[in-house]
């Protein structure tokens, strides 16, 4: 028998794909992105402690969503691309 | 060969209905409930019921694909609709589809939330949609398949599989079907879709991603401001989303409690800003840490107490149910809207 496939569906144009370079963990500038739920910035607190100790962190900074329960405004995300070379999200609580 | 997941088409041995249960039950997706069989037979007599409806869907989130209409109605052939079932379901999905409804959001919450589905217009009485005595519960089947069919579009086209993209922490029975009729014979105000600025005549798929219905018992007020007393404690809660992701909500007033209401001169704006301004939660019955929580996103309180809306405006207000002193309010997710879409016929 023939049947039609419940979870068909085409890919959505412009998704393209995106080479990303290399980051250097060690120097570059990173993003520590909380969901806004609790916890979350303790928990990147604590990663930008450990990167401390082995790294200069005054170009590791905290971003945030407006809201946990909304996705990434626009003009955060294209921050977080302009300013950072990686980024690092946290999901909380 | 393609690989199962690329094909619209799927060519399968002959098999019984148990026997196609297991396979899709294996190809992940089921709801847990008996399936039927989506042949491309009775799929295309589903498509045939919304040749009025050419507009493409946009690419559905999380999972990013733009389904087709052949998909899309084996959803809800599987779901046990019939095809004049169909324009419902897919005005349902463009309604989780608007923008601010936060589809992926909704879907990939630990909160509970399910898509509430309300039909407004004369399409109800076509379809049996019950709206009356019972209307959240068991019994009809287009209000059982409807709810359901959206629910295996979500699991099947937006790729919510509980546990991994749905990150519910405990679900909610309203995710295996929700979809009711408003009892626009026994609403003393506006029809829910009137307000909303469509024609009487219009068929309107409503849409919220929202909690169960709460009960609000009241047998013993005898007056309109007695009962809203009732509605704004059961609606003060501070366990509710949307006490601090603010969003919207619905009460949905049983006939007899309506019937009270407008004979005591309330109106729907009236009974909005008595219940915003009643469905207070005072600070003491919140804990610190949670005032904490609240406060560092943004939600402080006024004065000793909390609100549980926004505004007044959030508060949506129509009549569905039976006799009896019964009415109900639906909590969202908070961070969504409630989103109409007219039924193309």
């Amino acid at each position: 028998m023939r049947i039609i496939n419940p979870t068909f569906g085409l890919a959505a144009a412009g998704g393209a794909k995106v080479a990303l370079k290399p980051v250097n963990w060690a120097t570059d500038a990173i993003a520590l992105v909380s969901n806004s739920k609790p916890n979350a910035r303790e928990l990147l607190s604590g990663i930008r402690d450990k990167l401390g100790a082995f790294r200069g962190i005054d170009n590791i900074e905290f971003l945030s969503k407006n809201s946990a329960s909304q996705p990434a405004p626009k003009d955060l995300l294209q921050e977080v691309a302009a300013k950072y070379r990686g980024a690092l999200l946290a999901i909380a609580d | 060969m393609k690989d199962i997941a690329e094909q619209e088409v799927i060519d399968l041995d002959d098999m019984d209905v148990e026997a196609f249960n297991d396979f899709a039950t294996e190809q992940g997706w089921s709801d847990g409930m008996p399936l039927y069989v989506p042949t491309e037979a009775k799929v295309a007599k589903f498509v045939d019921t919304v040749r009025g409806d050419n507009r493409p869907y946009p690419p559905v989130p999380p999972r990013q694909i733009v389904p087709t209409l052949q998909a899309l109605a084996a959803n809800a052939v599987m779901a046990g609709c019939k095809p004049e079932y169909f324009p419902v379901v897919t005005a349902a999905l463009r309604g989780v589809l608007d923008h601010d409804y936060n589809l992926h959001g909704t879907l990939a919450t630990t909160h509970s939330c399910a898509p509430m589905v309300m039909v407004s217009g004369p399409i109800r009485h076509e379809l049996r949609i019950n709206c009356g005595s019972n209307c959240f519960g068991q019994g009809w089947q287009a209000n059982a398949t409807i709810g359901r069919a959206l629910g295996l579009m979500l699991l099947n086209v937006a790729g919510a599989k509980p546990g991994e993209m749905d990150r519910s922490t405990q679900g909610n029975p309203a995710k295996f079907t929700f979809c009711f009729g408003e009892n626009e014979e026994e609403n003393p105000w506006t029809p829910y879709h009137v307000q909303r600025g469509f024609a009487p005549t219009d068929s309107v798929v409503t849409v919220m991603s929202g909690e169960g219905p709460h009960n609000l018992n009241d047998h013993g007020s005898t007056s309109g401001d007695g009962l809203l007393t009732t509605f704004a404690g059961g609606m003060a809660t501070p366990g509710a989303n949307t006490i601090y992701g603010k969003g919207p909500m619905f009460v949905i007033i049983g006939p007899e409690h309506a019937a009270t209401l407008k004979r005591d001169g309330f109106t729907i704006e009236s009974i909005r800003q008595e219940l915003y301004a009643r469905s207070r939660v005072h600070v003491s019955r919140i804990s610190a840490e949670n005032q904490d929580t609240y406060i560092s996103t943004g939600h402080k309180p006024d004065g000793d107490w909390f609100t549980i809306a926004r505004a007044p405006e959030d508060i949506h207000i129509t009549v569905a149910g039976g006799p009896g002193k019964h009415s109900a309010f639906i909590p969202s997710f908070g961070g969504t809207t409630v989103a109409c879409t007219r039924i193309a016929r």
